[in-house]
């Protein structure tokens, strides 16, 4: 920990300070998440009655559930999508925009707002477009010979999950995109461009190679919000269907406890998931120490 | 630039063109069907230009009564949405910056305990906890209640990594020449940090403000009482019909509403709003 | 107006390493001392002790006979000028200099009359209202000054306050530094790496290398009776040539030549000279140092060589027509010889 050189010497000041960031991180974080790792290892039977301890048997069940192994399938399917769309579309857009001089403010402005659209709403706002009966996507796909139910069709929820939840996303990556773009220094491509490398052998030998470290940095976030985050756009389109083909296991934890009450199986699904943030959390500030010390 | 390569502009102005156009359709297409009236839905399509009833629609959804699921009048909501996103970034910032200054400016036992117990609250999204944290909630009789929307959503280790990054580059002599100046912890905290943290402050406001706005499955799982439901989470139990179409005007122009504020903050305070992202996230 | 003590005053930090061994200095009322050593010699340490920043490990602070080891900063009755300034970037010169009189209670028309007289001593009337962001790294400095001389201190604490200014800046504010201390008679402590700046401002300077005392005195007789080859090379410019040499009784063998001195030893010395000290001579004079020119290093004034004498480098300094040649003999008077000892401290 860094440290300063002039420091106050006061004694009882300092956890006057501290105390109300400890008081509801004790009361709202460590004493909850203290419970659901304590409930994982019990189960209650039907009647919320009698409950008992049974160890590590609800992981064990957990992992031979067919539906969470599905919920875990599902779940690597629509980060991994959602990040290869969100990303792919707002590197595009940042190389474009980094080849403006004067309009790149303007388009800018015109493509970060999403950011500020709640996920539920990015949700209801995709839906709506997409709904089978007056969605006006779902009528010109219906004109090529498509048609389009995710509703019903697995498919098609999940596309439309995708597309809802990296739309929002885009303006962020954009952003980190066009700030990384902004940090390679001019001379470097010039200095490919005298070596008699075009646009295109540029962006793959120079820029590419340089951005890298940007773009491993924008996979580890747009995994984070997938995974946490797009619970408003599940709930508003599809509330894990149909089949469970989109019931990702954020929406399943809410499922089992609050819809399904099977507390033990929802708490231990809570301590997975924890697990996986302090993962993605540690690769996260192993990747930005390793970013400082260059 | 390296080559002026007319085609290459002309590209990537398409390409940001067609972005534009990708981006805004989906918000485009709900503010259309906000200003057609209900019986304009029922011939199969939704239309493509803007229709009359704009005024009547909006005035109907914010006075509420328009249907039994939009029985609430909409600015009771918008209203519930602001005290829930002021509380939430107004109580980030104060329990943050507050315990940056400690664990920046004192030596105290048990400074690196409180320091990863802050670090923690990284590890553990409400989504993750969310059924004891509901029964803490509801132990504590918060349910239905400001207090209960906003306080667990308080605590942030980001919020106090940037601060006592902003801190951590503030030099030294500043504090000393302020304590030969004669001034104690708090004055200097009040006179000289606090105006030094400005802008800091003004980009994590905006950063919070958006995440307090955009919150979702808390107020839902929180709010049973409707005079409590955000803007955000109520959209969700309007489109939930059991019989009969839904009513798109309404429930588009309730969508329409519901991002206006963020979305506002974001296109005015652009400068802010990028500074407090790219901060965070350091 | 106060005289500033410091009896046997020591710094251990909780790692152990000790950064301020057992200083005993004696400030009078209104002298101008100077603390001058290499980095990392506790000089700043020291000043900060003094200031009430760093905490004191052993001895006392005495500011009039008033012992201060354990009063803050604020209570002390000093000001400090810091290095980088430390001006309060979002206050304009007027707020900077009046927030620790305002942190006081004074009242307001006894502030405006001392901000005011500040700033017509220092030149920085104009620009009162404006920010020291809109201000020359000379204009920073003056308010830097300006926020200590509002307060009327006892003591005021310099740490490098010129450090951060061009050469030319430097030496003009180094003046103006001396006379507003005369004219204000009041108790300073300077902190300086650079030799020049503490023999021009100091009444006296104390040498310090690793948290020791290495010497206290007015700057000639530093200059002129260095106390070891540590003072002897740290002070004056270019740095004093040391040779080694042998005595026996008053006899000294150096270099290949015999000199006779005034002072007996036996053994082995360090033997040091300046360079304004030493004449020319034609190669093989007797008594003169046989030396080999390397090159002639022109300053206008004068010039300096740049001598081999017997596998050691020497400087001297010759007016500025004097001819050289490549192989000479150098002279010097055996009083300007200073000895010192294997130690390295001075024998005579």
């Amino acid at each position: 920990m860094q440290n300063k050189r002039a420091i106050f010497g006061a004694k009882g000041l300092p956890y006057l300070l501290l105390a109300p960031q400890l008081i509801i991180t004790a009361i709202f974080f460590l004493w909850p998440a203290g419970q659901a790792i304590w409930q994982s290892f019990l189960r209650e039977d039907a009647f919320g009655i009698k409950t008992t301890f049974v160890a590590l048997e609800n992981y064990r069940y957990l992992f031979h559930d067919p539906s969470y192994l599905n919920s875990l399938k599902v779940t690597v399917v629509f980060a991994l999508s959602t990040a290869a769309l969100s990303m792919g579309a707002a590197l595009i857009l940042a190389l474009a925009v980094d080849r403006m001089l004067r309009s790149a403010r303007l388009y800018s402005t015109l493509l970060i707002w999403p950011y500020a659209v709640a996920p539920a709403i990015a949700g209801v706002l995709w839906w709506f477009m997409f709904n089978p009966t007056i969605g006006i996507l779902p009528y010109l796909l219906e004109a090529v010979g498509y048609k389009w139910n995710h509703a019903l069709d697995r498919g098609n929820a999940m596309t439309l999950v995708v597309i809802a939840s990296a739309w929002k996303q885009i303006s962020y990556n954009f952003l980190f995109f066009v700030a990384g773009l902004q940090a390679i220094p001019g001379s470097l491509r010039e200095a490919a461009a005298i070596d008699g490398a075009g646009p295109v052998r540029r962006f793959w030998t120079i820029t590419l190679p340089l951005l890298s470290p940007t773009t491993f940095f924008l996979l580890v976030v747009t995994i984070v919000y997938t995974m946490f985050d797009t619970f408003g756009v599940i709930d508003a389109i599809t509330e894990g269907g149909p089949a469970q083909s989109t019931n990702i296991l954020v929406y399943k934890v809410y499922q089992d406890g609050f819809v399904g009450l099977n507390l033990g199986s929802s708490a231990a699904q809570s301590v997975v998931l924890m697990g996986i943030v302090i993962l993605l959390t540690v690769i996260q500030f192993r990747f930005v120490e390793r970013r400082v010390n260059y | 630039m390296v080559e002026n390569q007319r085609w290459l502009n002309v590209l990537a102005h398409a390409v940001l063109i067609l972005g534009v156009i990708v981006v805004a359709l989906p918000v485009y297409i709900a503010f259309v069907a906000s200003t057609h009236e209900s019986g304009a839905f029922m011939s199969g399509v939704i239309p493509m230009l803007p229709g009359h009833n704009m005024v009547e629609t909006y005035s109907a959804v914010l006075r509420g009564g328009v249907s039994s699921q939009i029985s609430q009048p909409i600015w009771l909501m918008l209203g519930n949405s602001m005290i829930m996103a002021l509380m939430i970034a107004v109580g980030k910032i104060v329990i943050s910056i507050t315990s940056a200054f400690a664990i920046v400016y004192f030596r105290f036992p048990c400074r690196g305990l409180a320091f990863w117990m802050i670090f923690i609250t990284l590890m553990l999204p409400v989504e993750v906890r969310i059924l004891p944290t509901y029964k803490v909630i509801a132990d504590l009789g918060m349910l239905n209640s400001y207090a209960g929307l906003s306080i667990p959503l308080i605590a942030s280790a980001t919020a106090t990594f940037l601060f006592r990054q902003v801190f951590l580059t503030m030099p030294d002599e500043l504090v000393e020449a302020a304590r030969i100046d004669g001034a104690g912890p708090m004055k200097f905290f009040r006179d000289i940090l606090l105006p030094l943290s400005k802008t800091n402050i003004a980009a994590l406001f905006v950063i919070l403000f958006i995440y307090g706005w955009n919150q979702y499955l808390w107020p839902l799982l929180i709010t049973t009482d409707p005079s409590y439901t955000t803007i955000v989470s109520g959209i969700k139990r309007m489109t939930d019909v059991q019989d009969g179409t839904p009513m798109w005007n309404y429930i588009m122009a309730v969508s329409v509403l519901a991002m206006l504020p963020p979305v506002a903050v974001v296109v005015f305070m652009q400068r802010l709003f990028v500074k407090g992202l790219i901060e965070t996230e350091k | 107006m106060a005289t500033l003590t410091l009896e046997s005053l020591g710094k251990t930090y909780d790692s152990g390493a000790s950064a301020v061994r057992d200083v005993n200095i004696n400030v009078a009322d209104g002298e101008f001392l100077v603390l001058v050593g290499p980095s990392g010699c506790g000089k700043s340490t020291l000043l900060r002790m003094i200031a009430g920043l760093e905490t004191v490990t052993d001895g006392t602070i005495r500011i009039g006979d008033r012992v201060v080891n354990k009063l803050e900063p604020a209570e002390r009755d000093i000001a400090m000028v810091f290095q980088n300034y430390a001006l309060y970037p979002h206050m304009s010169v007027r707020e900077n200099l009046s927030y620790g009189l305002r942190n006081r209670r004074m009242a307001k028309a006894e502030i405006n009359r001392r901000v005011d007289e500040a700033a017509k001593i220092l030149e920085i009337g104009d620009f009162l209202e404006r920010k020291p962001r809109a201000l020359s790294g000379g204009q920073r400095q003056r308010v830097a000054m300006g926020r200590a001389i509002v307060r009327e201190p006892s003591v005021f604490l310099f740490d490098e306050p010129l450090s951060n200014l061009d050469a030319k800046l430097r030496v003009s504010m180094r003046g103006e530094i001396r006379s507003l201390q005369k004219r204000l008679g009041t108790t300073s402590v300077y902190v300086t790496h650079d030799q020049l700046e503490a023999m021009t401002l100091a009444d006296r300077l104390v040498v310090l290398r690793a948290g020791k005392v290495e010497q206290i005195g007015t700057p000639l007789e530093v200059y002129q009776r260095p106390a070891s080859t540590f003072v002897a090379e740290f002070i004056g410019s270019p740095a004093m040539n040391l040779l080694d040499g042998v005595m026996q009784g008053h006899a000294l063998s150096i270099a290949g030549a015999s000199l006779t001195l005034p002072h007996s030893h036996q053994g082995p010395v360090r033997v040091g000279v300046r360079a304004e000290d030493l004449r020319a001579a034609p190669a093989g004079t007797t008594g003169g140092l046989p030396v080999h020119l390397r090159y002639v290093e022109e300053l206008g004034s004068q010039r300096l060589g740049h001598f081999d004498c017997a596998g050691e480098r020497l400087i001297a300094a010759f007016p500025s027509g004097q001819a050289l040649s490549d192989e000479m003999a150098l002279m010097a008077p055996p009083e300007a010889l200073h000895l010192f000892g294997a130690d390295g401290m001075r024998l005579a």
